[in-house]
């Protein structure tokens, strides 16, 4: 391990596009802190994003410039007078970075942020690929079964065997059935596009059940300590898309024998989401990798190994957080959090004394 | 060709012995009703262990003609069960019978030396043309 070295201290003059996507970019970024942001426009784009995450923000950059704790300044507001005013102002010890030189490193976070969102977009098929295959193989048995036990009645006298066969059509027709609803479940939740209240109950019935089409849970019990009446504020789809994967993964770890467990909570106005499995576990070289795009102890061609790099993305998009602990041959515990959103009235304990 | 198995059979006429493994009972039990109905006999197994000790649960191991199986099954599967059984029964010649219309895997499996790749729902004629085909591939395999 090399040695803590202590963070870089920035200054960002400008809120407009290229300030906000240095921002957003640098949030991210474990040795960089951020001073300040600032613009004389006091609606910003980059404000908002900057008050979620408690940097300051101000309309004149001379007290962002003078703080003696500044190491760089990037000055991406293109204001001609401006470099000749902060060589003035400056703290002394701080370096500048401004006009072509701030422009490139611009450029650059935009075309990281696309490929961010390209990453994104590529995980998002490959799993609906996996998704389809899984329900062509739930919806084909049963078909199967219906195709060949209807032929075999038409040539069938025996009565008692045309009433088993149509008991065996009968069952087969209500699986196809419950997958059938399943998916328009999951089809109507990703067409909105809409941040909204979300039960979070609800979507994590919805994950258990679309992964049951995904996975094996054999012999593997599911646990369900919920804590009533919770509900967070996001996209449906993007929060189905955090259950799913991360309920797959537990399955695909306990190799169909074990228990899953999901416990939610409510502490200090942040709900807790915590996703258990008694599986194989994660060594702790695979542990600090695990949000890493590409990153697969998959076969190669069954991960992406961009599931947990996008679940990231959505927990840190939504200001929660995601943490992990793991045991090798004990299981692994995944524990979401998210800001709470407050009950749609007071009467949600329902049955409750 | 008949006369190896039918002498095992106590005289019995069959075409010959099908092993089906589909972890699914009511997939086996179509298979089988087109299988017999054609003149095969059939032995089911929910997973390649069961097949084992179903073909080995009489004095004598069964002499097994062709086996038709799923490849999505509990703790193996893919690859893994078709070289499972290919190293469990070399001779015996396999068809794949899966809910997957997969083509990449499908051609993997066919340059592995499988007879067939079938995707449910197939039709009887269709099965019963490919178990044909794979009782041949037996008795090539025999010479």
């Amino acid at each position: 391990m090399s040695t803590v070295e202590p963070p870089i201290t920035i200054a960002i003059l400008g809120a407009g596009k290229g300030g906000t996507a240095m921002l957003e970019s640098f949030l991210n970024l474990p040795h960089i802190r951020l001073l300040g942001i600032a613009d004389t426009n006091p609606h910003a784009l980059g404000f908002q994003l900057a008050r979620l995450h408690n940097i300051p923000t101000v309309s004149h950059p001379l007290k962002l410039i003078q703080e003696d704790k500044v190491n760089l300044i990037i000055d991406v507001t293109g204001d001609p007078i401006l470099p000749s005013y902060i060589t003035e102002h400056k703290h002394s010890g701080a370096e500048v970075l401004g006009g072509t030189a701030a422009k490139v490193l611009s450029e650059l976070i935009r075309h990281q942020t696309f490929i961010q969102a390209q990453l994104f977009q590529s995980e998002k098929l490959a799993s609906m690929g996996t998704f389809a295959s899984g329900i062509a193989h739930d919806i084909n048995n049963p078909l199967y079964v219906i195709l060949a036990m209807a032929e075999e009645i038409q040539e069938e006298t025996n009565l008692d065997r045309i009433r088993l066969h149509a008991a065996s059509i009968h069952e087969a027709a209500q699986r196809i059935q419950a997958i059938s609803r399943n998916i328009t479940d999951y089809v109507r939740s990703s067409s909105h596009q809409e941040l909204e209240r979300i039960d979070l109950h609800a979507r994590l019935d919805e994950a258990l059940s679309i992964s049951r089409f995904a996975t094996k849970f054999r012999e593997i019990t599911v646990q369900k300590h919920y804590q009533n009446g919770l509900s967070v504020q996001a996209k449906p789809e993007e929060m189905l898309q955090v259950f799913i994967n991360l309920i797959t993964n537990a399955i695909h770890a306990m190799e169909e024998k074990g228990s899953l467990t999901i416990t939610t909570s409510h502490s200090n106005g942040t709900v807790q989401i915590a996703i258990s499995d008694t599986g194989c576990g994660i060594s702790p070289e695979h542990l600090q990798k695990i949000f890493n795009p590409f990153f697969s102890t998959k076969p190669k061609g069954q991960g992406t190994g961009l599931g947990l790099y996008n679940v990231k993305t959505i927990v840190k998009k939504y200001h929660g957080d995601l943490q992990v602990e793991s045991e090798q041959g004990k299981g692994t515990t995944f524990r979401l959090s998210f800001p709470a959103i407050p009950p749609v009235d007071d009467q949600v304990f329902d049955g409750q004394p | 060709m008949a006369e190896t198995t039918a002498a095992m059979f106590g005289g019995h006429k069959t075409n010959g012995l099908v092993l089906v493994v589909d972890d699914e009972p009511d997939v086996r039990k179509v298979v089988r009703m087109t299988l017999e109905k054609t003149g095969y006999d059939v032995i089911e197994a929910e997973d390649g262990e069961k097949a084992i000790e179903a073909i080995h649960q009489g004095e004598n191991p069964l002499m097994l003609d062709v086996i038709i199986t799923d490849i999505r099954m509990p703790k193996i599967n893919g690859v893994e069960a078709i070289n499972y059984f290919q190293q469990q029964w070399p001779r015996v010649p396999l068809i794949v019978l899966t809910g997957f219309p997969d083509m990449e895997m499908a051609t993997g499996f066919l340059n592995k030396g499988i007879v067939d790749y079938l995707v449910k729902p197939v039709e009887k004629e269709k099965l019963i043309k490919s178990v044909a085909t794979a009782m041949e591939k037996r008795d090539l395999n025999r010479l």
